[in-house]
């Protein structure tokens, strides 16, 4: 069937040159093949930009660790739930380690693009990580092969992120987390009374938040340096009420601790474009999928 | 489960033989089919870009499946790993890990068993779902002549609350322009359409199939767990945070499980754009369902990879 269409200028031969040699391959059954196929949760575009920077991907990887929080712990007090942050580092610390894990297992110098899923309910915190292995082509890696499968980094940033942090001459050492949860104080029965008819902030939440930041901040900025980081960058923070106590206040914050592998910041110079092209139409491959039930990559 | 969507037991696409006998197409089918307008499913930056590769649209196709879950009460079929006491897996090479109390005997309600268990009837009822819907659409693009189905889109949803899942796959079935048929005359498919799809394509990886698997364990959650999921500290539990050793392995388990069926359909072929989907039911007393699904492009790398030019890092105006 054809479609009628002979569009006025010619389309790239060697597009569709290429076309039809990817059909050919096809049209012989492929020989029995016992290779480890790689798999990966990239992108195209990801995948394409990694092998530009020199890197390819191996493996889906994934770390997952449940920590049970103790009974009676979200009962109101006073101060920080140290518990609850407690359990909290050692689910992160967990399935971090998992991730590494399973990245050395297929020769892995790091993962990239790790989503990160963390989960606090009443009894215990879950955390989910999952990501692609990937490994640099020609076998450099700056802290050396051996090293760099020993303790391989982890990462959050998207394969565009990696590249662009490599090219200014930094690498990511690792996930650097932080949480803290803490308690709002209770207001005396006669300060409540006096606030019911009043617009007045309510100051024992507002401090509960800024000592809840400032303890998850500390974590992570401290968890960065463990990991051997100079700095963190995308930090993420989730910050609120907890949904099953509501006198509780937690604030986590996580991102990307990175390093200067270079010998100074290699200042990338963008070029800086005028994009003349309409804005209206977006190119999304996935646009058949209904709402909820897409599973594009989100970043 | 080892059996993919285009019906693979992973050594080669053996989809071929059922998506030659398109004869259970209905007769309304038929002649839509036979009409001479193509339809499809594709954006109209999609349809360019099919058309600059040489892909010509000729209709949208799809392929529906709506499956009951059986029974899973008392003298169901799928009664199979509900007694604690059968232990081992449920078929020769399904995962299976028992846990055993540290209290001896405390009372008939005490927990003192534990097992996480591959659930692979639930596995292979999913496959069959999702592969019959698959094969069903791959049925009406052979019946176009078509070589591969682009832009695909499956769904897997539940009808009311009467147990019951359809599975539901729709795509573009295209033609190559002065292509060969693929071997065995399946049409290749893929998620990937648009630019997308020619970017994969200029990289050298050409789409095989899509690819699922759904991946199930039960996790029968022996004391510790229980206590450790429920926040309690009975019968000398740790007093502090601890790690749930059970479900964290259950969770693992199922992941590397979904991969470990996806890439049985590969035959070596890479998947791309995988994408991994947990749902985690929790019964009662530590007690546990969890699923995973993981979905992707399975590729197959036509030509070495060219070197890319790592692109110029741009800033824009607009």
């Amino acid at each position: 069937m054809s479609t009628g269409f002979s569009p006025g200028t010619a389309p790239p031969a060697d597009v569709r040159a290429e076309m039809l040699l990817g059909a050919q391959s096809l049209a012989t059954p492929a020989p029995p093949s016992q290779a480890r196929g790689i798999t990966s949760d990239l992108s195209v575009d990801e995948a394409l930009l990694l092998h530009a920077a020199g890197w390819e991907p191996l493996d889906l990887v994934c770390g997952v660790a449940v920590v049970s929080v103790p009974v009676g712990v979200w009962n109101w007090g006073r101060g920080a739930i140290s518990l609850a942050s407690d359990a909290h580092d050692q689910a992160v610390d967990q399935a971090a380690a998992q991730l590494r894990g399973e990245c050395s297992k297929v020769h892995g110098h790091g993962v990239v693009g790790v989503r990160v899923e963390v989960s606090v309910r009443t009894h215990h915190v879950d955390v989910e990580l999952v990501g692609t292995a990937v490994r640099p082509m020609e076998g450099q890696d700056p802290r050396g092969a051996d090293a760099a499968q020993a303790m391989p980094f982890t990462s959050d940033l998207s394969a565009r992120d990696f590249t662009l942090l490599q090219r200014a001459g930094w690498m990511p050492v690792g996930l650097a987390f932080g949480a803290s949860f803490v308690y709002a104080p209770r207001r005396t029965a006669g300060t409540a009374m006096k606030q019911t008819r009043q617009n007045v902030e309510l100051t024992n939440y507002t401090e509960a938040m800024y000592s809840a930041r400032e303890s998850a901040m500390e974590k992570m900025q401290r968890s960065a340096l463990h990991a051997g980081g100079q700095g963190v960058v995308e930090v993420k923070v989730t910050e609120g009420p907890m949904s099953f106590a509501r006198h509780a206040v937690g604030f986590t914050a996580w991102g990307t601790a990175v390093r200067l592998v270079a010998e100074s910041h290699q200042f990338v110079q963008p070029q800086v474009v005028l994009p003349l092209d309409d804005a209206v139409v977006t190119f999304e491959a996935e646009s058949l999928r209904s709402g909820g039930q897409g599973r594009g990559r989100k970043r | 489960m080892t059996v993919g969507p285009d019906g693979s037991d992973g050594s080669e696409r053996s989809a071929g033989a059922p998506a030659q006998t398109p004869g259970d197409l209905p007769e309304a089918a038929v002649r839509r089919l036979e009409s001479t307008v193509f339809s499809s499913g594709l954006t109209v930056p999609d349809f360019a870009a099919c058309l600059d590769l040489g892909l010509e649209p000729v209709a949208l196709v799809q392929g529906f499946c709506v499956m009951q879950w059986g029974w899973y009460g008392q003298g169901s079929g799928y009664m199979r790993g509900l007694s604690p006491y059968t232990g081992g897996p449920q078929s020769a090479g399904s995962y299976s890990e028992t846990y055993r109390c540290p209290h001896g005997f405390v009372s008939n309600e005490h927990r003192s068993w534990g097992q996480n268990l591959e659930q692979p009837w639930v596995e292979a009822a999913w496959a069959q779902g999702y592969g019959s819907a698959y094969q069903r659409m791959l049925e009406e693009a052979t019946t176009h002549g078509a070589h591969g189905v682009i832009g695909v889109v499956d769904r897997v949803s539940s009808v009311a609350d009467t147990g019951t899942t359809e599975f539901h796959f729709l795509g573009t079935a295209v033609t190559v322009d002065g292509g060969p048929p693929p071997a065995g005359g399946v049409p290749w498919s893929t998620y990937l359409a648009g630019q997308r799809l020619t970017k994969s394509i200029e990289a050298g990886f050409m789409p095989v199939a899509v690819v699922a698997a759904l991946a199930s364990v039960r996790v029968w959650a022996y004391c510790m767990t229980e206590y450790l999921m429920e926040g309690s500290m009975s019968w000398g539990g740790p007093t502090g945070p601890h790690l749930v050793e059970q479900v964290s392995k259950a969770h693992m388990a199922v992941r590397q499980l979904a991969r470990k069926h996806v890439r049985q359909q590969l035959a070596g072929d890479e998947l791309h754009g995988a994408t991994i989907d947990v749902v985690a039911r929790e019964l009662s007393q530590g007690d546990e369902v969890i699923d995973c699904t993981l979905r992707g492009n399975r590729v197959r790398r036509f030509k070495d990879f060219d070197q890319v030019e790592l692109p110029r890092p741009t800033v824009r105006l607009a």
